[in-house]
């Protein structure tokens, strides 16, 4: 299907966002999002859609590393989480991956709530308490690992070492069947989806010895890299990886 | 679990159309030696293996028991002339061990021809039979066969093993088509045809149960029917089959009315030998993977009963 001129340029801006968080990744510096400097043109509507796109891995480095964000990128950032609250009968990942937005985003952003200029109540999460874990759990469990895996993929900005939640609890109980989900997504060259999962098995006990994770996250990388999408999630497993090595 | 009886299903229809095309089942003696007398003994070799088994489990009706013993006796009587085909392949190439390969389920089913024998014996004291250069897996069947037949194989099978792919435990996510034959044909060597499950190690035991599903939902969602049926023939060899219910109905919905399994996706056109040609392989799969489910799906019957 031919892609319509408004999509194009949404994917486009993933992947610029993506590319400044690979670099972060790699450098340890602060992420320079590009292109989301002009949010009052009519472009500045695109940067919000993309930061969602990415979700809470746009602040990943800041998470990983001792550095704090960017005022304009954190700005960004909490813009878009109140401009896209997940309705009440939204999909489980639109939920999941709005709640690692809005828990990122209480980690990192200090400044006070109603410094905000626009309203910043509830931000999709139940009123009183914007970082209780959405209300859906079990869909994962009840998944085939085929389905298994391309949800986690979906959340992989969830994957996050030391970090604890119901989708890292169903992951952990998994770690057969996201490995089985992995060889599938590099069989069918879903790059995008292997990386997701790779970064899923890094953090978990239990995968199996013989699926060669390590040179498949490089295999995942050297075949699909060139998408920066791809490279984020290969980078964040190997900075998961070196971390979790040292703790 | 899938029901039994569809996978039996899947085997009595094979064998119908098997026999429907038995004069598919054809030698070339007058063919170019470019191409070589033994290129079309492949079929029959493996026609009479998978009757082998098919007698050996037990679980054929009396159908397609009768038709497995018609389409042994049509291949060994005119196929192979009474064997004489295989003493002329022999003749004409040797140190080749495909007549040898083809004899052996044909001996095993009493079928004889004493020169075949001869020849073997010999052939079987020279180095250059035991030097033959034939990759990991087919070197482990030569010397399965030659334990059957009654032979010391020069090259024991523990040897061997652990030079094939699948003993290594490799990265299962860089299967490809060509290396799943060689997993396939290694757990049928080791198993000597799914008679003896217990002849796979228990490192690659483990190595299977963990990585052959997501082979089989791979292959089925490809159409690949001839790997997708060696791969549920491995899954009947493991000691705790799965038996995948979804594979099993993708799988016979993938036969024709009449029985043939197309190779790849649907069936091909052209000259009736042509088509044969394309289609007698994954439809003796078929076979072979019904008849080792359907005892499988019994065995386990009998367990949950007992």
């Amino acid at each position: 299907m031919e892609q319509s001129g408004t999509s194009a340029l949404l994917q486009g801006a993933v992947q610029d966002l993506a590319s400044d968080v690979v670099s972060a990744l790699r450098g340890g510096d602060h992420v320079r999002m590009s292109g989301t400097g002009a949010m009052d043109d009519l472009e500045g509507s695109f940067a919000l859609a993309a930061v969602r796109v990415l979700g809470a891995d746009l602040l990943l480095p800041h998470v990983l590393f001792p550095t704090p964000p960017a005022p304009e990128a954190l700005a960004v950032f909490r813009r878009t989480v109140e401009a896209f609250p997940p309705r009440a009968d939204a999909a489980p990942t639109v939920k999941w991956s709005h709640w690692a937005m809005s828990r990122t985003l209480m980690r990192l952003d200090t400044s006070p709530v109603d410094t905000s200029p626009v309203d910043t109540s509830p931000v999709g999460a139940p009123a009183g308490n914007p970082t209780a874990e959405p209300d859906v759990a079990g869909w994962l469990d009840e998944a085939t690992w085929q389905v298994l895996t391309h949800q986690l993929a979906v959340l992989a900005p969830l994957a996050v070492l030391g970090e604890d939640c119901a989708v890292a609890r169903a992951a952990q109980r998994r770690p057969v069947d996201v490995a089985r989900g992995f060889v599938r997504a590099v069989r069918r060259r879903d790059w995008q989806q292997a990386a997701g999962a790779g970064r899923w098995l890094t953090l978990l006990d239990g995968v199996p010895e013989t699926l060669g994770l390590e040179a498949g996250l490089d295999f995942v990388e050297l075949m699909g890299g060139s998408d920066p999408r791809v490279a984020l999630q290969v980078q964040a497993a190997r900075v998961m990886r070196a971390a979790g090595a040292l703790v | 679990m899938t029901d039994t009886r569809l996978m039996h299903t899947v085997g009595v229809r094979a064998l119908e159309w098997l026999w429907a095309h038995r004069d598919g089942f054809r030698l070339e003696p007058d063919v170019d030696p470019e191409v070589g007398f033994l290129e079309r003994f492949k079929p029959v070799g493996e026609l009479a293996l998978i009757c082998r088994v098919l007698f050996r489990e037990g679980v054929a009706g009396s159908r397609q028991a009768e038709l497995a013993r018609k389409l042994l006796d049509h291949t060994w009587r005119h196929t192979l002339d009474g064997g004489r085909m295989l003493v002329r392949g022999q003749r004409i190439e040797p140190l080749s061990p495909i007549p040898f390969e083809v004899y052996l389920p044909y001996k095993e089913l009493g079928y004889s021809e004493p020169e075949v024998e001869r020849a073997t014996v010999l052939y079987h004291r020279l180095e250059s039979w035991a030097a033959l250069e034939l990759d990991p897996t087919r070197r482990l069947g030569l010397s399965a066969f030659q334990r059957r037949f009654g032979l010391t194989p020069r090259m024991p099978e523990a040897d061997i093993v652990g030079s094939t792919w699948l003993a290594r435990t490799p990265e299962p996510w860089t299967v490809s088509g060509h290396i799943a034959y060689d997993v396939t044909h290694t757990v049928f060597h080791l198993t000597d045809w799914g008679e003896h499950p217990d002849g796979l190690p228990p490192d690659i035991v483990d190595y299977l149960a963990m990585w052959l599903p997501v082979w089989i939902d791979d292959w089925l969602d490809l159409e690949r029917w001839d790997l997708l049926g060696e791969l549920l023939v491995v899954d009947a060899c493991l000691p705790r089959p799965t038996l995948d219910e979804r594979a099993w109905e993708g799988f016979a919905a993938a036969q024709q009315p009449d029985g043939a399994m197309p190779a790849m996706r649907t069936m091909p056109e052209g000259e009736p030998d042509e088509v044969f040609d394309m289609v007698y392989h994954p439809t003796l799969v078929a076979a072979f993977a019904s008849v080792l489910a359907t005892s499988r799906a019994l065995t386990e019957l009998t367990h949950a009963t007992s």
